[in-house]
């Protein structure tokens, strides 16, 4: 059989061209920008010298970008587990239930995540506004005081409830779609064990699930370690720290300070960082296969 | 009643200024020769109805085409897209509006162009002076002045009326009738509204109360004193009003700020002239109801006292990528001295010219125009021009402006929630501002 | 928040139903409950978009009030400044659609090539390739904008599109697609009769891979759509910006002219409804290949 030894890679091409310039290349030019500082002298504009770990050496001292790390620990360790929870539920019910209110829930769910997140905060910020939000409107006309849901002991969790409104009934119907795939020969099986309900549930939906959900979570991990658009457009109704996450504050150094080579060694630590966070999980759900 | 009389005064005595400037001819510049040729420049802008404007200048100067952009105000969206595109080395526009304050940040760049040879050399003599300080560094040019942003109070004289209140003319008297107006309608009425995200707001209070926060030494080294007594004073005041709920802490043109002040939930602010134009605009349709706006000088520390801060106040830059810098330069000088233009941008948006002729237009005090008559035909214009002599003129400003204004936004809310008190916040800026400062390589003491 | 698509491992039997199903009234009104919720800031935007400012700012938000201001609201939408809003539109389509295009024919051809050929570095390639998957788009996305400048591509559509054309994960979907819905056998049948690479790629296989196409093109595209953060680091000129760009402009940009909230409300209606009519009309593939992309038992 004649097999042109080049045809491969002709395949490949499209693929590995653009994937080495946006991909490849950004890291690697992000990881030279960021052994660079800024000399500055009078008016003229900075110039870039190498400067070692100086800039990295600053990102481990730097309060506001661990702070940030931190609120995002703080949300993948809340919002996170609370969204996969309810999306689990929510598939659970889906796969137990039949009739028009089945169906419409399982389509209504979903919408959110059609809808952009930067959309989703534009819209929630008004349902969150001190004044305009029905919900305070409610409030006020029965004697309570309005909420202001950007105070900072509540900012994170508004945040946190687009982010669940929007992904929730994404991970449902991704779940529920893994569920179908359950075989008639297993419940009968269990119905002739006598498994019920519950039981079903308990024994069999849930360990069937899991790894999926290891996936799920992985991704919900990930993007939690992306949140940007939705504390963006909050910023237009309240006070939002520009360090509220790791790149609403990596934005801020750029393109706000134009400190360009400190911004590049903050992106590579984020990156870093959630590399290694989604490589352990993956092991574990890897080794929890295995097993 | 003794009120209205003096609204009466007020209003007679803008007449008689506007009588008197009627009779000075409008001194405007000669200008350059325009270049030749079909030429389109770009021009990056939030001031509301800048293209009409602009227009003015194409009617003038037919070859000329100018496509006026907004990507939004200030920080949240001019700024950071000028300052990528002059990272870039492409996509900046021909002209764009930046503030005072933000002149050393983009000059430091190297984006800006220096306009000196693009310009007439008495182009200065048709500027007010400080504004004119405001651009220049050494010799060199990087702003046409715009506007100016004197502070003075505006105010609901109906919610004042209501509640019995005299206008306040000292911070001790704008306490009280907090106090006041909280007592009275059960603590819905705020007397006022502090701006906790907008550092040059309270910039300008603190500048009105004798601050310097920044000076740049012979050296070429700055100091930054962002703490100062002068400084605390201002913001310990505030801290006690927000305390006892006589102010609100909206955010600053929101939604809700708006929707407060219409409903009269909300009986002053402190503004700039230009606030003026904003407050027109953004409540023209929906003022609230026997909402009656007028505007007085600022509360003082001293009784008697004439003293302003200025809070913004723009400039409008060419940038380096500009292909027609002679065109460019052309626009922003004829845009902000020119009599056409400037009346314009009064009755457009309050813009309070720098051009010193522009002051004493008549036009300013168009009683028939917003804004002056969204103030039910207050003279807005002579409070301003009033509120203008009050300011500081010396007063600098630091290139590392973005620094500056997240972190008074985040040791605000701190303070603003009770976790650590005013006088600590300005500490904590003083300080977070300068160690950051420092780490970007700017020297700095 | 952007989340890549999924495809789980599960079993090749196609999706049986259980026999059981329960309809407790409990489930009923957990499921009623959440509707409300997921609904909740839609149903506001319905009665948002009838009201003006002033109704919007005095009037119950959950509630229509009298006289109504759609069509006012429609027409300003067409209009404000220079009817911008629908240029944006068709923006965002044709960066969505560039993009979805690209990335579906480039994962597919490279797909192809490691499910159906031995060749030097297919085992790392593929390795390094599926690693980043777990890198986060954004924390590239400053690194792409400066790159960007100094290759010339800074304020083209190619800033925002080229970008979006890789996507690891469909690489990945691809090649599970290939290794299963084109049986090698094909290949070597129609190698004999001497059809060429490229014309057993394309004529052959791709039909019978349609399901994976159809699923990378759809997270590409909504991906694309949804996307903010590339396109407000790399576009400076409003007439290139997508519709997410463009409202959040809009939405902050109220200062002195009068806010038209009720026309930003109603613009953001109009820029989700065209992905909910292809998720209504699609919504079999998208659903499908949440599932049948990972049938690699």
């Amino acid at each position: 059989m004649k097999n042109n030894r080049l045809t491969p890679y002709l395949f490949l091409a499209p693929f590995l061209l653009a994937f080495s310039l946006f991909f490849i290349l950004p890291v690697l030019y992000s990881v030279y920008l960021s052994f660079l500082t800024r000399v500055r002298n009078g008016f003229a504009p900075p110039t870039e010298v190498f400067g070692g770990f100086a800039n990295y050496a600053r990102v481990f001292t730097d309060g506001d970008f661990l702070a940030s790390f931190f609120n995002i620990f703080l949300f993948g360790a809340i919002q996170v587990p609370l969204m996969l929870i309810f999306a689990t539920a929510f598939a659970l019910i889906i796969d137990e239930t039949q009739g028009w209110l089945s169906k419409v829930f399982r389509t209504a769910i979903y919408i959110p995540y059609t809808i952009p997140g930067v959309i989703a905060g534009l819209l929630w910020g008004f349902l969150y506004s001190r004044n305009l939000s029905p919900l305070n409107y409610l409030l006020s006309n029965n004697g309570g005081t309005p909420v202001n849901f950007l105070d900072s002991s509540l900012l994170l969790f508004s945040i946190g409830n687009i982010v669940t409104w929007t992904w929730t009934g994404y991970n449902s119907v991704t779940l529920y779609a893994n569920l179908q795939n359950v075989s008639r020969e297993l419940y009968e099986a269990a119905a002739i064990d006598g498994a019920t309900g519950w039981n079903v549930v308990r024994y069999i939906k849930l360990p069937l699930l899991r790894p999926a959900l290891m996936l799920t979570l992985i991704f919900s991990v990930i993007g939690t370690a992306q949140i940007f658009s939705e504390p963006f457009v909050l910023r237009g109704i309240g006070f939002v720290p520009v360090n509220i996450t790791p790149n609403t504050y990596i934005y801020q150094i750029a393109s706000q300070d134009a400190n360009y080579s400190y911004a590049a060694a903050l992106a590579v630590v984020l990156a870093l960082v959630t590399f290694a966070f989604s490589a352990f999980f993956l092991r574990y759900v890897n080794r929890s296969q295995s097993v | 009643m003794k009120l209205k009389q003096g609204m009466m005064l007020l209003i007679a005595g803008g007449a008689v200024a506007g009588a008197i400037a009627l009779a000075q001819a409008f001194n405007e510049p000669k200008y350059q020769a325009a270049p030749k040729g079909e030429i389109t420049l770009e021009y990056w802008s939030w001031v509301p109805k800048m293209e009409e404007q602009a227009a003015l200048f194409t009617k003038q100067y037919p070859n000329i085409k100018v496509k006026v952009v907004n990507v939004g105000a200030g920080q949240s969206g001019t700024y950071p897209k000028l300052q990528t595109a002059i990272k870039a080395g492409t996509g900046a526009p021909d002209v764009a509006q930046v503030e005072f304050g933000y002149i050393p940040f983009f000059a430091s760049t190297g984006g800006l162009a220096d306009l000196t040879k693009y310009l007439p050399s008495d182009a200065k003599n048709y500027f007010v002076p400080w504004t004119w300080s405001q651009v220049s560094q050494g010799k060199a040019v990087y702003g046409i002045p715009q506007d100016q942003g004197p502070f003075a109070m505006i105010y609901r004289k109906d919610i004042f009326d209501k509640y019995k209140i005299a206008v306040p003319t000292t911070w001790n008297e704008y306490e009280a009738a907090g106090k006041k107006l909280f007592e009275a309608s059960g603590g819905k009425v705020k007397i006022g509204n502090f701006f906790s995200t907008f550092a040059p707001w309270f910039t300008a209070l603190a500048w009105a109360n004798g601050a310097q926060f920044w000076k740049l030494n012979t050296d070429g080294s700055y100091t930054q004193t962002l703490n100062s007594a002068a400084a605390k004073q201002v913001a310990n005041y505030w801290g006690r009003l927000l305390e006892k709920k006589y102010v609100s802490t909206l955010g600053a043109f929101s939604a809700d700020f708006w929707n407060a002040v219409s409903k009269g939930e909300v009986a002053t602010s402190m503004e700039a002239a230009w606030g003026t134009g904003s407050f027109a605009g953004s409540l023209e349709k929906n003022p609230g109801v026997g909402a009656e706006y007028r505007v007085a000088p600022l509360p003082q520390w001293k009784k008697g006292g004439t003293a302003s801060g200025n809070w913004g106040g723009s400039t409008a830059v060419v940038t380096t990528q500009s292909k027609n810098p002679e065109a460019a330069a052309l626009f922003a000088y004829w845009l902000m001295s020119s009599k056409a233009s400037v009346v314009q941008g009064w009755k457009g948006a309050g813009v309070f010219p720098a051009a010193s002729a522009g002051l004493d237009l008549p036009e300013l005090s168009d009683k028939t125009s917003n804004p002056s008559k969204f103030f039910d035909g207050q003279n807005v214009a002579a409070v301003y021009k009033e509120a203008g002599k009050g300011v500081n003129t010396r007063f600098q400003w630091s290139p590392w402006a973005p620094t500056v204004d997240a972190s008074f936004q985040k040791q605000m809310d701190l303070a603003v929630n009770g976790k650590q008190s005013f006088a600590d916040a300005l500490d904590n800026w003083q300080a977070e501002t300068l160690t950051k400062a420092k780490a970007d390589g700017y020297n700095v003491k | 928040m952007t989340q890549e698509p999924m495809t789980l491992p599960v079993a090749v039997t196609r999706p049986v139903k259980p026999a059981v199903k329960r309809n407790s009234p409990w489930l009923a009104v957990v499921m009623v409950l959440a509707l409300m919720y997921f609904l909740l800031p839609l149903y506001w935007v319905l009665v948002s978009i009838t009201k003006d400012n002033s109704q919007l700012n005095t009037t119950f938000g959950l509630w229509f009030a009298q006289p109504w201001h759609l069509w006012e609201n429609i027409v300003q939408l067409g209009t404000q400044d220079g009817g911008i809003f629908y240029r944006w539109m068709l923006n965002s389509f044709f960066y969505s659609f560039s993009s979805g295009a690209l990335a579906t024919m480039s994962a597919a051809m490279a797909g192809y090539a490691f499910s159906k050929f031995n060749f030097a570095g297919r085992g790392w390639i593929f390795s390094v390739i599926l690693g980043t998957i777990m890198v986060p788009s954004t924390a590239l996305t400053l690194p792409i904008f400066l790159l960007i400048n100094n290759i010339g591509l800074a304020n083209t559509p190619w800033a925002v599109i080229l970008p979006q054309m890789v996507n690891p994960f469909g690489l990945y979907l691809m090649r599970v697609f290939w290794d299963n819905g084109f049986p090698t056998e094909l290949i070597e049948a129609a190698k004999i009769d001497g059809a060429s690479d490229w014309r057993i790629f394309w004529s052959m296989g791709l039909p019978l891979v349609r399901g994976g196409l159809i699923t990378v093109f759809l997270f590409t595209f909504v991906a694309a759509w949804n996307n903010f953060f590339l396109p407000l680091v790399v576009l400076n000129n409003n007439e290139q910006f997508p519709l997410t760009l463009g409202l959040s402009v809009w939405n902050n940009t109220n200062t002195g002219r009068t806010p038209q909230y009720t026309m930003i409300i109603l613009g953001a209606l109009v820029s989700i409804l065209p992905l909910l009519t292809a998720f209504f009309t699609l919504g079999r593939y998208w659903q499908g290949g949440l599932t049948t992309g990972a049938t690699k038992g």
